[in-house]
């Protein structure tokens, strides 16, 4: 093998290496296949397995699956702007909230002022209030966040490293704030305040599409909801991770590299930075407006109190868990830490309460618990669960990684 | 002594250029021309504003007052990617490659913004036959090469943009002499295929023989302007920079 390796300059090693990599390649689709095949089909298998002896309570129900997939999906989006582009944004929860409102406002009774109904499915026809199509509600919505992404990323892309943090740190904390106290803006009723808006219309296909196609007409009054918004989920994760992994092999991708590399000598070399990194926040929120619009659906409702600034850390810590931009290294951060969230913890906790006798509530200490892996991550593995393909392709061709220098990155 | 040129010939021309770190007055009035075809050289001590004068150009740290003109354009504020576009490529101060990037990929950076992307490859093999070194280690990270192969990565992805005017600052810098002498050749080599050349050196001795003419720079003023010749045989720059006793 180290042979092959060192004979890399004749023509026999260099088809050696080259099937080697065509290898790796089937392989790690084939992977890519079983997982996506193992994931669309959870919803026939789900009952058998939480029916297992041993590790039955482990396997997630449906429900806590969509918003497991949700957070995932955002996480993906955080990870163009962080991951690829190498700016800190402590902010995302901002993206997550417009996506939401533009689904409650686009699809319930909040302006009831107006009736107004295109392709709404499951609300009688004279329900007053604007009533769109979820399918183009998560369209308007990735649009407006996008906007929003641009609006914040003018004027706060001019800084650099702790400073953009900071700022967005700002911007993270300002739109909830705003979402809160906007039941009156001029005593015009946006936002409905701390209420919240609720109920959001569901998705579905209409009844045409049912006659014609069979696709369901409405998800929530469809005997299989469930199953329904899983798989759009999962269709809509694998669009972000699609886009992200095209995004991140395209020019912009390389520039984003560049910029996260060494900013100065990616000027240097002719890239704008200012359109180059607010492009980077413009996807980044784009995904994170179509994830945030499809939960509001799924839980019929856009309230204040979910887009408090934890949520943006929370999906940062998917992030660095997975290892910080690397799509599938971030999938896997954020089902595991999403899976934590809504169940893990309260079944682990339940199981050591078993174990011991003793009462411990272990969900209240989730933060906690989150900052601690964080911690043994950067210490034992600081370039997450699965490193970004970079790291890997030269792990493979023999050149030496310090993971030290590596872990070093983000300072720069 | 100096020749004035013809105006057909200067491809850069700088005009009494002032430019500031925030308060703090960098440049105060530097005026020099490169033309068609020569290398030139700016020589003088640490802080006296010679990569100031490079990023002046570049974009990267705009002059408030004067004028810089390339090829009979104004480009005294025309921002840094686009006047990589107008085929002024540079070699920064310190390298500044892309650690993690591969030799060949921060390569293919030099030619971020260039239009004709589909000769690449040709572009590639020049860099290559340059630099044969770079080829052997093309998969490689740029952050594990040696100073002087950086050194290498770094003039072969300015190259890389078919450069009308290359800047390289310092690239000399922190080199072992082999590796100095190695470098200079291929700036003569590179300025022999027709590039005209802008350096930016600490090491006067070596740069004044490559280049054809040189500005000595003093505390953000050009304090001398000569041949190269002359300036090699001026009493002064020999005291200062070429450690000569008097």
């Amino acid at each position: 093998m180290a042979r092959e390796q060192r004979a890399t300059g004749g023509g026999g090693g260099r088809a050696a290496l080259l099937a080697r990599t065509t290898l790796e390649r089937l392989r790690s689709r084939a992977f890519l296949l079983v997982a996506i095949g193992l994931l669309l089909f959870y919803p026939s298998y789900v009952d058998s397995a939480q029916d297992l002896e041993l590790m039955g309570e482990f396997f997630p129900s449906l429900n806590s699956m969509v918003i497991m997939i949700v957070f995932t999906m955002m996480a993906v989006g955080l990870n163009i702007v962080v991951g690829y582009a190498g700016l800190l944004d402590l902010g995302y929860v901002a993206f997550y909230a417009a996506g939401a409102y533009t689904a409650a406002w686009f699809a319930s009774l909040q302006f009831e002022q107006v009736t107004f109904h295109f392709g709404a499915v499951g609300v009688s026809e004279d329900l007053p209030g604007i009533h769109i199509s979820i399918w183009l509600v998560l369209l308007l919505a990735a649009l407006f966040t996008t906007v929003v992404g641009i609006m914040i990323g003018l004027p706060t892309l001019r800084l650099r490293g702790d400073y953009l943090a900071i700022v967005t740190l700002g911007f993270g904390e300002i739109i909830p704030q705003f979402v809160r106290n906007g039941d009156s803006i001029a005593g015009f009723d946006l936002t409905h305040g701390t209420f919240g808006i609720s109920p959001i219309d569901s998705p579905g296909f209409g009844s045409t599409l049912n006659d014609t196609f069979g696709l369901p007409e409405s998800y929530r009054q469809a005997t299989n909801a469930q199953e329904l918004f899983f798989w759009t989920a999962v269709v809509l994760l694998l669009f972000t991770v699609f886009c992200s992994v095209r995004l991140r092999d395209s020019r912009l991708g390389r520039a984003w590299i560049a910029i996260r590399e060494d900013e100065t000598a990616a000027a240097a070399m002719g890239v704008p930075l200012m359109r180059t990194k607010t492009w980077a926040y413009a996807l980044g929120a784009f995904f994170g407006g179509i994830a945030g619009a499809y939960y509001a659906s799924f839980k019929s409702g856009a309230f204040p109190a979910d887009f408090y600034f934890n949520i943006s850390i929370f999906l940062l810590c998917m992030v660095i868990l997975g290892g910080i931009g690397s799509v599938w290294g971030v999938i896997v951060g954020g089902m595991v830490l999403g899976w934590l969230n809504v169940e893990g913890l309260a079944t682990i906790g339940s199981k050591v309460n078993e174990a011991t006798g003793i009462d411990f509530e272990v969900p209240k200490y989730q933060f906690g618990i989150y900052g601690f892996i964080i911690v043994l991550m950067m210490l034992f593995r600081p370039v997450g669960l699965i490193p970004e393909r970079r790291h890997q392709r030269e792990l493979e061709e023999g050149v030496h990684d310090e993971p030290l220098y590596d872990a070093t990155h983000e300072g720069n | 002594m100096t020749t004035e040129p013809t105006r057909e010939d200067v491809i850069l021309e700088i005009d009494d250029i002032h430019t500031y770190y925030g308060a703090i007055h960098a440049l105060k009035g530097v005026s020099l021309n490169v033309r068609a075809g020569e290398i030139v050289t700016l020589i003088g001590a640490n802080g006296a504003g010679k990569t100031t004068t490079l990023r002046s150009i570049n974009g990267l740290n705009q002059p408030r007052d004067g004028r810089i003109r390339f090829q009979g354009r104004d480009i005294t504020s025309v921002p840094s990617h686009q006047v990589v576009k107008m085929g002024i490529a540079q070699s920064p101060e310190g390298r500044k490659l892309f650690p993690r990037m591969s030799v060949r990929e921060n390569l293919e950076m030099g030619a971020f913004q260039r239009s004709d992307r589909k000769n690449l490859r040709e572009d590639l093999d020049r860099v290559y036959t340059l630099f044969p070194r770079l080829s052997e280690r093309k998969n490689q990270k740029a952050g594990t090469l040696s100073g002087g192969e950086q050194q290498m990565v770094a003039i072969g992805r300015a190259l890389m943009a078919r450069p009308k005017l290359l800047l390289l600052d310092e690239p000399s810098m922190g080199l072992a002499p082999i590796f100095v002498e190695k470098i200079f050749e291929i700036v003569r080599e590179i300025n022999e295929q027709g590039t005209p050349i802008l350096l930016v050196e600490q090491n006067a001795l070596m740069a004044l023989e490559t280049a054809s003419r040189g500005y000595v720079m003093e505390t953000g003023r050009i304090a001398l302007a000569d041949e190269a010749k002359a300036l090699r045989q001026n009493e002064q720059v020999r005291k200062t920079y070429l450690g000569e006793g008097a």
